[in-house]
């Protein structure tokens, strides 16, 4: 496929780290010192021009290509860039990034010439949001309209002994549920019967939503359900995830240092209480009871404070940190410096993007642990050699089928399930077999 | 030399209001307004009383202002925001005065007095309702209905009158309008002034029309003999802009059951929001008007008043049944729409009733309604502003908008609301401590508190008193100083204090 990728920022990075081995990739910039860095790590063709320039875009060959992202960090800029693209190159998917919700919304109504927007805002809040719903989880996606919820865990000494030490097959396991890898330091496990989970463990689960809240209460006996939680920082970012967590009925209150926008929050999401303070303030955090907090999220903008603020949480009591990682490199940081979970805007923004560059067949892709693993939702080719052979036979190569959507509603699998032809497969695997396994189903 | 002397002088800053342009507006206004006098002279002529004081009066109104008009054409500039608070105030000073002439020329000994003549006049014009009438039986028919249509004219104001029908009125922005128009301006107009000065008056003009008639119907129906087309008139134009004035001694409580009960419901009415129901009646949306804040509130103040004051009557065996709940309802909302006319003498009840109504005095109707005083949305705002400085004393970090209707409120209007508050209190308690030593120098029988009670009812554009003052009363006994700081609370009440004040900052005059 050829892949025309406007903007070489973070996003663009990691859409070109994620695709390159795989697809033809031309970069367009304004900056030369950016394609060049990029150019010296992958072998990717660069184009220095500006998006919003019909002119530079059509002497870059726009036209040639399958796929357009235009994912600067200006909004007007990946507009105006989609539209000329739409125009230039007829039969391309255009997507564009944007940070504005107004943008996201008015391409729902059809009134955007585009065919996908992301907003790296949006995207993020959802990524938070389903981390809150699963308290213990590291990580957590959803499949097939949320039907079918993907989990990584960290098995800790506390976790319950039904799942914990004992082979899998004797394991009483949250129904509608599947184990589909046990990472264990560098090494991953797809398991089998006799495989057990061990404390220090890494588990991946595909299971139904009310599973995935099952098997959290299981790993993490202490943690209950959020439902009172503190953002820091009430910018764009703040602002999306408070929408959606007061949606999910969680009680909202955020913190904002700038007076001005503090006011303009608390006038447009009447449901949060909004503070106007630093948070770093440790007579504020005691008197507000912050402290008291089920979760803490850290949306500021720059990571330093994030860690800061969220480090100060910690001290005050909050157990439970997510923090936006800025930065790429901050995510490990935050980690090692006890936050519970970072998540990075621009890495979340290009996993939505990525997808759009799989085989028509991958309705979406889940990046586990940076981009090691990778779970896909494959729909099987009806010559594909599945079709018709029971899960118990299946042999495992590399991958393992966690739940298989069959007219829209999902199934999850027994050992003596069939797959039919037309269903699609929520599988996990390794992302360098990724390709491989599209392949074989 | 001369240069040093110059230098010396502080700099004389230049004048920042365009005076000519002002008076150029007033006059055009002024020459308008004169030819209200039409009415009056048609009434005089229909019961055979002389007219020429009618029609003097226009000539006068008119010609005077056709001068003006002419003198300041040349020079006249645009009318901004800072001239149109000085046409608002010298419009409602002017307009008083020039319908006190005919008071002046045919009162009689009542009101023949200037002072008394002028006290009238502000009374009618700010719809106030106090008067220094003592026997009505000696004013004239066309003169009362010249006193009534007063009020009527003053209720939804002059200038919001001159702006609806006046095809090429100079005027820019919508200043001019809410310097009138009363209550805080929250709700942002939508539709341009004219449109909205436009259909505030056809509906005023249309409730008058049906309280008229309802009215008449019930003198034709038999149900009450002394309800004559003339009273129903008259009584309309007292009821719908608030005002109080009654051609009778005994105000509405010389009418039947039925009529004040009809009398009321309109009282109700006229201290209602017109825009709000403009959008219930005429855009036909009641969903969204039966929501708003401030017209709950205001009901329920009301309902609660007229219960409060039934039952006191009910309990001390002032009136029973269906009586005291009459009374009490046509009390309660007489005194909270501030048009105070009464269908009972409340000076002679018990003290903790002259309580209640005192306290009435100080509700006023809503925003956008023809009644004066505080009114309901600013009590309502000064609520919540009063519930965050609580929340805020706990937390000060915490970020509480002021919310009405779920919109937020601006934080520059909140701080017009307690300022306005704090002014009103302020001339309340001047005002009535100025008519207390004047009454106590001049010996007009009004203690301190009628005097306080003067004050309120004067700044809220209320009517009647209390003690000699009360609803069956008069101003009359009160010596000039207090008549004059009357007038002087009327016109300050009617215009809501700001844009009067205004004019005695230095800032409004110099750059």
């Amino acid at each position: 496929m050829k892949i025309f990728v406007i903007g070489a920022g973070q996003v663009g990075v990691a859409i070109v780290e994620a695709l390159h081995e795989e697809h033809d990739i031309t970069v367009l910039d304004t900056e030369a010192s950016r394609l060049g860095a990029l150019a010296g790590r992958y072998d990717v063709a660069t184009f220095e021009g500006d998006g919003t320039s019909r002119r530079d875009l059509a002497s870059a060959r726009v036209q040639d290509s399958d796929l357009v992202i235009a994912c600067t960090s200006r909004d007007e800029v990946n507009l105006v860039a989609g539209m000329f693209a739409r125009r230039e190159a007829r039969n391309a998917t255009t997507v564009i990034r944007t940070s504005n919700v107004e943008y996201v919304e008015l391409w729902r109504e059809g009134q955007l010439d585009v065919d996908f927007v992301v907003s790296s805002e949006l995207e993020t809040a959802h990524a938070i949001s389903r981390i809150i719903g699963v308290p213990a989880a590291r990580q957590t996606d959803v499949f097939a309209e949320g039907q079918v919820q993907l989990v990584e865990f960290d098995v800790e000494d506390g976790a319950s002994s039904e799942v914990v030490g004992v082979p899998l097959r004797d394991a009483q396991f949250p129904r509608d549920s599947k184990v589909a890898a046990i990472i264990r330091g560098e090494r991953m496990l797809l398991p089998r019967g006799d495989d057990r989970i061990e404390p220090g463990d890494r588990i991946v689960v595909i299971g139904s939503p009310q599973a995935a809240q099952e098997w959290s209460t299981l790993l993490a006996p202490g943690e209950s359900k959020v439902r009172d939680v503190v953002i820091f920082g009430a910018g764009r970012v703040g602002t999306a995830i408070a929408r959606l967590l007061i949606e999910q009925g969680m009680s909202v209150r955020m913190i904002e240092t700038s007076r001005a926008r503090a006011f303009e929050v608390a006038e447009s999401i009447p449901e949060a209480r909004v503070y106007n303070a630093t948070g770093i303030d440790p007579d504020f955090l005691e008197r507000e009871r912050i402290g008291n907090a089920h979760a803490a999220i850290f949306a500021m903008r720059d990571d330093t404070k994030n860690l800061y603020a969220a480090s100060l949480a910690k001290v005050h009591g909050v157990k439970f940190t997510i923090s936006i990682a800025h930065e790429a490199v901050s995510v490990e940081a935050f980690e090692q410096a006890g936050v519970n979970i970072s998540v990075n805007p621009r890495g979340v923004t290009a996993e939505e993007i990525i997808r759009f560059a799989h085989d028509p067949r991958t309705k979406q892709v889940a990046l586990l642990e940076g981009n090691r693993y990778e779970v896909l939702d494959v729909t099987l080719r009806d010559t594909s050699e599945y079709i018709g052979k029971r899960f118990q036979d299946m042999p495992i190569r590399g991958a393992i089928i966690g739940a298989v959507v069959r007219n829209g509603s999902a199934i999850f699998p027994h050992r003596d399930d069939m797959l039919e032809a037309g269903d699609r497969v929520i599988v996990f695997t390794e992302a360098s077999d990724a390709d491989r396994v599209v392949k074989a189903l | 030399m001369s240069q040093a002397v110059a230098q010396r002088r502080a700099p004389r800053r230049a004048l920042a209001v365009d005076v000519p342009a002002s008076l150029n507006l007033i006059g055009t206004l002024g020459k308008y307004l004169g030819l209200v006098t039409i009415f009056p002279t048609a009434v005089a002529i229909g019961y055979g009383e002389t007219f020429w004081p009618y029609v003097l009066a226009g000539v006068v109104a008119s010609g005077g202002s056709y001068l003006l008009e002419r003198l300041t054409a040349g020079s006249a500039g645009r009318v901004g925001v800072r001239e149109g608070f000085l046409v608002v105030s010298a419009t409602w000073l002017l307009t008083p005065a020039f319908s006190a002439l005919p008071y002046l020329f045919i009162g009689g000994d009542q009101l023949s007095h200037p002072i008394d003549a002028f006290f009238e006049g502000m009374s009618g014009f700010t719809t106030t309702g106090a008067s220094v009438v003592t026997d009505f039986g000696e004013i004239s028919k066309s003169l009362a209905m010249w006193r009534q249509f007063t009020q009527w004219i003053g209720g939804m104001g002059i200038i919001v009158l001159a702006i609806a029908v006046l095809p090429r009125l100079r005027v820019g922005g919508r200043q001019l309008l809410e310097s009138e128009l009363p209550g805080p301006e929250i709700a942002q107009l939508s539709e341009r002034i004219r449109e909205t000065a436009r259909l505030l008056w056809v509906l005023y003009v249309g409730l008058t029309a049906v309280l008229v008639l309802l009215l008449a119907g019930l003198g034709w129906i038999g149900v009450d003999d002394r309800m004559t087309l003339y009273e129903a008139i008259s009584h309309a134009f007292g009821t719908m802009p608030t005002g109080g004035f009654s051609t009778q001694p005994d105000s509405a409580a010389s009418f039947a059951p039925a009529s004040q009960w009809i009398l009321g419901l309109f009282m109700l009415l006229a201290g209602a929001n017109y825009l709000l129901m403009y959008r219930a009646f005429v855009r036909r949306q009641p969903g969204r008007v039966v929501r708003d804040q401030e017209l709950m509130l205001y009901v329920a103040l009301v309902a609660i008043a007229s219960v409060a004051i039934a039952i006191q009557l009910w309990g001390h065996g002032i009136v029973e049944g269906e009586e005291s709940i009459r009374t009490g309802f046509f009390q309660a909302v007489s005194i909270i729409t501030t048009t105070g006319m009464v269908s009972a003498d409340y000076a002679v009840w018990p003290s903790v009733m002259l309580l209640t109504i005192f306290a009435l005095m100080f509700v006023g109707g809503s925003a956008g309604s023809t009644a004066g005083s505080i009114k309901v949305i600013r009590h309502l705002l000064i609520g919540r502003i009063l519930r965050r400085e609580l929340s805020q004393t706990v937390s000060p970090e915490v970020v509480l908008p002021v919310r009405l209707n779920g919109a937020p409120v601006d934080e520059r209007t909140l701080r017009a609301i307690a300022a306005f508050v704090l002014l009103y209190v302020g001339a309340w308690a001047v005002g009535g401590s100025i008519i207390a030593i004047d009454s106590a120098i001049v010996g007009a029988g009004l203690g301190p508190l009628d005097a306080l009670g003067a004050s309120a009812t004067a700044l809220g554009n209320v009517g009647p008193g209390f003690g000699i003052a009360g609803p069956f009363g008069s101003f009359a006994p009160l010596g000039d100083v207090s008549k004059l700081t009357m007038i002087a609370l009327m016109f300050l009440g009617r215009l809501e204090i700001v844009p009067v004040v205004v004019l005695l900052t230095r800032h409004y005059w110099r750059l």
